[in-house]
């Protein structure tokens, strides 16, 4: 059976040099290679994205149902060498034994007192060190498998409207790697659709009806909008 | 019949493909803007102030909030000659201002109206077009439901980011069947498919756990 995207006109003249019919050969094969190494991929986030844009969704409902613990434990003082809430908060960290993505959400006023928030798929952790008492307090909450889903579609580690959120976690940023190889490969994969499609004489009207229109109705959006009003 | 059903397929991949890949690209290009929280600016930014006077604000609106708020301002934003997806509303108690956020992709204006007066500054940020790639990214969005999707054209958007959804899923079904037909392809394609079930079950149970 013929391949999806293979021609199906008459053949190609034989004049036609051996680089563009490779070249066909292989848009056409790593088309379908990428497609098939980053489906599970494409699945989170194109699912994700939907319960995301459907917050009312009750059977996705994660932060409702959470668990939630609470626990204190006693800490010791750092050594001189942890310098700076960075450092601060990894050693409080390390002796409590989370693991995790820092987020920064309150300003410090007090320097006995050091409140942050870690967060990884599945878990956030708000943290509060009184240093004065030795003591961390430590509230977790843990969501259900939706919200691990919905977390990873938006775990980036940075934040745009805060700089002081930077990626800290070498998770974070392996799965960022991730994110721009997802959003690489489908660039890819629809680069490579159109020219399998323009190679296909018999598609090409009909095909750019239907790009065309998508590419309207997009630009609508992304453009046309503030040029009509 | 088993070719028939294989041309439909072929077909409606190809068609569907087509009219989503714009969306697609908007989707993937914003993933590097949102990953890497960084904005490239073809442009400078531009922005623009103005007074409107006498605007009207309606009669009942301090008792009002979310989005029946939003709706009985939309009549004073359209006097103001201001149009788009309204945020949240804030009244700023002592200086008796009204604060409005409206947004269109690219675009950002912030209507301040007294409460005594109805004088109105109207601040229009033009943000461009990498902001508007992140705006439409992020739409509708886990927050607000009850007040967001005010404006048609961005209940329209979130009609077209599910559509995308949907024929994102139809293709990549009808893709696996389309490469399952080619026999020459199996073994590598097996292949593939499991090395990305490996790295993507791998991280999430290393993120999660």
């Amino acid at each position: 059976m013929p391949s999806a995207i293979e021609p199906t006109g008459p053949a190609k003249s034989p004049n036609v040099p051996r680089f563009r019919a490779g070249f066909e050969r292989w848009n056409r094969k790593l088309h379908y290679y990428a497609g098939l190494f980053l489906l599970f991929f494409v699945w989170l986030f194109a699912i994700s994205g939907l319960i995301l844009n459907h917050s009312t969704w009750s059977f996705a409902e994660s932060w409702n149902n959470r668990k939630e613990t609470n626990y204190e434990r006693e800490m010791t003082a750092a050594g001189p060498e942890v310098t700076g809430d960075l450092g601060q908060a990894h050693e409080i960290m390390r002796q409590l034994g989370i693991e995790g993505e820092i987020l920064w959400t309150t300003t410090r006023t007090d320097p006995n007192q050091f409140d942050f928030q870690v967060r990884r798929p599945g878990h956030f952790f708000f943290i509060k060190a009184d240093f004065a008492r030795k003591r961390v307090n430590v509230r977790q909450s843990d969501v259900n498998l939706w919200g691990v889903i919905k977390v990873l579609h938006t775990f980036t580690g940075v934040q745009m409207d805060d700089p002081r959120n930077r990626r800290d976690w070498a998770l974070t940023s392996l799965w960022a790697f991730s994110m721009d190889a997802v959003a690489g490969g489908l660039i890819f994969m629809v680069l490579s659709s159109l020219y399998m499609w323009f190679e296909l004489p018999q598609k090409r009207v009909p095909g750019a009806v239907v790009l065309g229109l998508g590419a309207l109705i997009c630009g609508l959006f992304c453009v046309g909008l503030r040029w009509l009003f | 019949m088993r070719g028939r059903f294989y041309r439909l397929i072929r077909d409606l991949h190809l068609y569907f493909g087509l009219f989503i890949s714009p969306f697609v690209l908007v989707f993937a290009i914003s993933v590097f803007f949102l990953v890497h929280s960084w904005l490239p600016r073809i442009a400078p930014e531009t922005s623009a102030t103005r007074a409107v006077s006498a605007l009207p604000l309606p009669a009942d609106w301090q008792k009002l909030s979310g989005r029946p708020l939003i709706d009985a301002l939309k009549p004073t934003l359209e006097k103001a000659d201001v149009r788009g997806e309204v945020g949240f509303v804030r009244h700023m108690v002592k200086e008796e201002k009204l604060i409005i956020p409206v947004t269109i992709p690219g675009r950002e204006t912030t209507v301040s109206i007294s409460i005594a007066s109805g004088e109105a500054t109207i601040v229009t940020r033009e943000t461009g077009l990498a902001d508007a790639l992140v705006t439409l990214h992020k739409s509708p969005g886990q927050h607000g439901p009850d007040i967001r999707m005010n404006w048609f054209y961005m209940r329209v958007w979130r009609w077209m980011a599910d559509a995308t959804v949907y024929l994102i899923l139809f293709i990549s079904v009808s893709g696996i069947y389309l490469w399952y037909v080619l026999r020459a392809e199996r073994a590598v394609g097996v292949i593939l498919l499991f090395a990305g079930a490996l790295s993507f079950f791998g991280m999430a149970y290393a993120l999660s756990h």
